[in-house]
């Protein structure tokens, strides 16, 4: 298991710099130059190249890359260049934001999307089935920019109920994170039918049927627990998923995130902002898939690693 | 039955005159105290005006700071800090006498010694400044004579040197804190404005308050200090959730931040809140030629063009209305706008337009395609890519179509699309600009700027560049009025731009606030806001 652990811990190495050298070159290839951006149409072509070699902008940029990873490892993501503020403390502020507003949708979405795609797998009436599964592709479908707007139009303007643009406290919280986990339940319900389906149709649940266990029994306890696998790799993508998902939905609700950090630092072309949230981003994703992966063993002994 | 009605109606309006009449003319004393909640699109940069290049750090900077001079509410030049100015003949030595007893937030006297301090630090080459360090322009030293007088020399004749001063990114700041602060300075800037900041969440808002010893405000506002106790300026990204948090009562007031024509237009229906309007410092959208790429070589295409396009429709498409028709190159918002213009310019006249065609040589071809010399009318608009840049170019594209045009709309990043006008690549393009003097002649027209800076016409005309010298050297006041206007009737002549409209800020408001009064520069001035 330990080994395990320093095997996976060695293989995001590997993995951010990969990362990070598509976002360095991504970032340069795309039209649009952070200084011609600051300065606007009334800075003169001097000015411009001054202010370029002031930030460093000038140096070739196989060498601005070198600098950026040497000072990444010894945890300096360097100064952004549209708030002149160092990166790590920016994205610190920020990042309890998003970490909250993702974990809340992927719980949301998890509990929701797993309990009625156990109900449909399960439900005896196909009624209930293609009311789930309707349920389900609306949620899917629905682009959380719309979702969101209509949240508010109901629950905010016309109800009353719920603060718009607050960003503090459990009740800012519930119709951004709705919104978030609408899609990623709705993929999940899918998974979790299908395979909790499959299970069903194996020996071991007939066996279990016939020693006399309840419906509720052989579902929860036999059939739920063996369908959780290929749920759970999928919860551990839905993860970057939602944390895709929180730019925009953090746009909607006014929220201090990092998305909305990265959105800015794109836009200005704030090249050592958007490098370090995209590092931050990436070292999350990893270690939340090998987490999962850890989670395999507890409800599958079968699968152990070496 | 009908006469009942009529009679139950005026006999309300009676009450109702009778009930209303005392509050409306009972005098209201401004309150203090409560908040205001200002509401931004764009998070600021940084607080640090001196190295902030984002339009809100501006706004912000009018709340927490005061520059050297400011302007009224006619946009005369005012006392600010300094209480008065005088300047050499040879308009390179300017001397500015501080008020006395002003004191920065941090409590620090503001001295002719802080003042040095301050624009210095603006002129470093280590405070890598993108917008402020290039407002003072040209400048040799600056020196503190005496603890009250402050003399800045400059290297050559600068002639938007006063005006730049009175820009919220030349308030003076306390050295001290910005010394002691280092980077720090830009989330905890120190000014000597009617509000002192207090706390920047990162990402949600911003938030000052009071400054009780504000005793040296600009003569347009109450003296004294502002009666809000808290001013909070929330970041809200989505334009769709700004509004219904304003609905909702979240927002006091849809500032600095713009709402969309068809908001504006549904708020207003509402008639639940009170609405200011300023007119753009600018004009919204013009069509440039290049005079130098086929066939716009030509006046009389160009005209043609004038001619041709008719504005008031784009106007109602693209804004539902929301602004003015531009003629000139210069909007009634900016000092030295000719009012003459409106008749003298080309109007909507398709008649003219084909006339001048035909006299240019271009004659219908097959597919109404117009041609000269056997090649077809064809050529490429250069815009910004976003929406409005593109839709406003589809409804000219349709119009030119008319004629046997064929436009096609070439969008581009914004940067990328100055780099291709500033090497000539466009044959044509639309964009807009804000300012806040007719100086702008001089940015979008002078030869000198051909290549490097705004001239995008790419038009070498010593004629013109001779009437732009000379309306950058005349001190009076009266010939300067006089050059403009031959200056606008020249560029419409030469037909270097089809302007085409300029659109009118709206600023919604609580109806519990009052006082308010917007500064024709396009701001509220908050100091003489307050709650009822």
């Amino acid at each position: 298991m330990r080994a395990y652990l320093i095997r996976r811990l060695f293989l995001l190495v590997p993995t951010l710099f990969g990362v990070t050298l598509a976002v360095f070159l991504m970032l340069r290839l795309t039209p649009g130059d952070p200084v011609q951006i600051m300065l606007g149409e009334y800075g003169s072509k001097e000015q411009v190249e001054r202010l370029r070699r002031e930030l460093g902008l000038d140096q070739p940029l196989p060498m601005q890359y070198v600098k950026f990873i040497a000072r990444a490892a010894h945890g300096d993501l360097g100064i952004s260049i549209r708030s002149r503020t160092a990166v790590v403390t920016e994205i610190g502020d920020r990042l309890p934001a998003t970490v909250t507003l993702t974990l809340a949708a992927t719980a949301l979405a998890a509990v929701v999307g797993i309990s009625i795609g156990t109900v449909a797998a399960t439900a005896r009436r196909p009624l209930i089935d293609s009311a789930v599964m309707a349920f389900s592709l609306i949620g899917l479908s629905m682009p959380t920019f719309w979702s969101g707007l209509l949240l508010i139009f109901a629950f905010s303007l016309r109800l009353g109920w719920l603060p718009i643009t607050e960003s503090e406290g459990f009740r800012a919280l519930i119709l951004p994170a709705v919104t978030l986990a609408a899609p990623a339940s709705a993929v999940l319900a899918r998974i979790t039918r299908s395979s909790v389906l499959e299970v069903l149709g194996q020996e071991f649940i007939r066996t279990a049927r016939s020693k006399g266990l309840a419906h509720y029994a052989v579902v929860i306890r036999h059939a739920l627990r063996n369908a959780l696998i290929p749920v759970l790799t999928i919860l551990g993508l839905q993860f970057g998923a939602l944390l895709a998902g929180a730019v925009i939905v953090e746009s909607v609700f006014a929220r201090p995130g990092l998305g909305r950090l990265a959105v800015n630092a794109i836009l200005s072309r704030d090249f050592p902002m958007a490098q370090g949230i995209v590092l931050v981003v990436g070292v999350m994703y990893v270690f939340v898939n090998a987490t999962i992966d850890l989670v395999y063993g507890f409800l599958d002994p079968r699968i152990r690693y070496q | 039955m009908a006469t009942w009605r009529w009679f139950g109606r005026a006999a309300a309006m009676v009450v109702a005159v009778v009930l209303i009449a005392p509050l409306a003319f009972a005098q209201v004393q401004p309150r203090p105290g409560g908040e205001l909640v200002f509401v931004t699109t764009e998070e600021p940069d940084t607080l640090d005006p001196q190295k902030t290049s984002a339009a809100v750090t501006g706004n912000i900077m009018r709340w927490l700071g005061d520059p050297l001079v400011t302007k009224d509410l006619s946009g005369n030049v005012i006392a600010g800090l300094a209480k008065s100015w005088t300047v050499s003949r040879d308009g390179l030595v300017w001397t500015f006498q501080l008020r006395e007893n002003v004191k920065f937030h941090d409590g620090n006297p503001l001295t002719a010694q802080a003042v040095k301090g301050s624009i210095d630090r603006a002129l470093a080459p280590e405070t890598k400044s993108p917008v402020a360090g290039a407002l003072f322009g040209p400048v040799a030293s600056v020196t503190a004579e005496g603890a009250l007088t402050v003399v800045i020399k400059l290297k050559e004749s600068f002639s938007p040197f006063l005006d730049n001063l009175t820009d919220p990114r030349a308030i003076i700041v306390s050295p001290q804190a910005a010394q002691q602060l280092g980077d720090r300075f830009g989330r905890a800037p120190v000014g000597t404005g009617p509000f002192k900041f207090q706390e920047w969440r990162s990402g949600d808002r911003v938030i000052l308050v009071r400054n009780p010893d504000y005793q040296w405000g600009p003569s347009y506002a109450h003296a004294g200090p502002p009666y809000v106790e808290r001013l909070v300026l929330r970041i809200v990204p989505e334009l769709a959730a700004q509004t219904a948090a304003f609905e909702r009562g979240e927002l006091t007031v849809t500032f600095p931040a713009v709402i969309p024509p068809t908001d504006v237009r549904r708020l207003q229906d509402t008639k639940k809140y009170t609405f200011f309007t300023f007119l753009r410092k600018g004009i919204a959208n013009m069509m440039e030629f290049n005079v130098t790429k086929e066939p716009f070589t030509d006046v009389r295409v160009r005209r043609a063009l004038a001619f041709a396009i008719e504005k008031k429709s784009i106007l109602h498409i693209a804004l539902e209305d929301l602004g003015e028709v531009a003629y000139g190159p210069l909007p009634s918002s900016i000092w030295g706008y000719w009012d003459g213009i409106k008749d003298y310019a080309p109007g909507y006249d398709p008649g003219q337009a084909k006339r001048l065609l035909a006299e240019a040589g271009w004659q219908p071809g097959p597919g109404g395609v117009l041609q000269k010399d056997g090649k077809p009318f064809t050529f490429q608009l250069f815009i910004v890519s976003n929406d409005l840049a593109r839709k406003v170019a589809q409804i000219i594209q349709a119009q030119l179509r008319a004629y046997g045009i064929q436009m096609e709309i070439q969008p581009f990043e914004f940067g990328t699309l100055l780099a291709k006008l500033r090497a000539g690549e466009h044959q044509a393009e639309t964009l807009g600009y804000t300012y806040t003097s007719p100086d702008i002649f001089f940015l979008w027209f002078h030869s000198s700027n051909v290549g490097t800076g705004l001239t995008f016409s790419h038009n070498k005309d010593p004629q013109l560049d001779k009437m732009i010298v000379a309306s950058r050297t005349e001190t009076s006041p009266q010939k300067r009025l006089e050059i403009y206007r031959d200056l606008q009737k020249y560029v419409v002549d030469k037909a270097l731009w089809v302007p085409l409209y300029i659109n009118t800020n709206y600023i919604a408001i609580q109806p519990n606030v009052q006082g308010t009064k917007v500064h024709p520069d396009g701001y509220l001035v908050v100091a003489d806001m307050y709650l009822r």
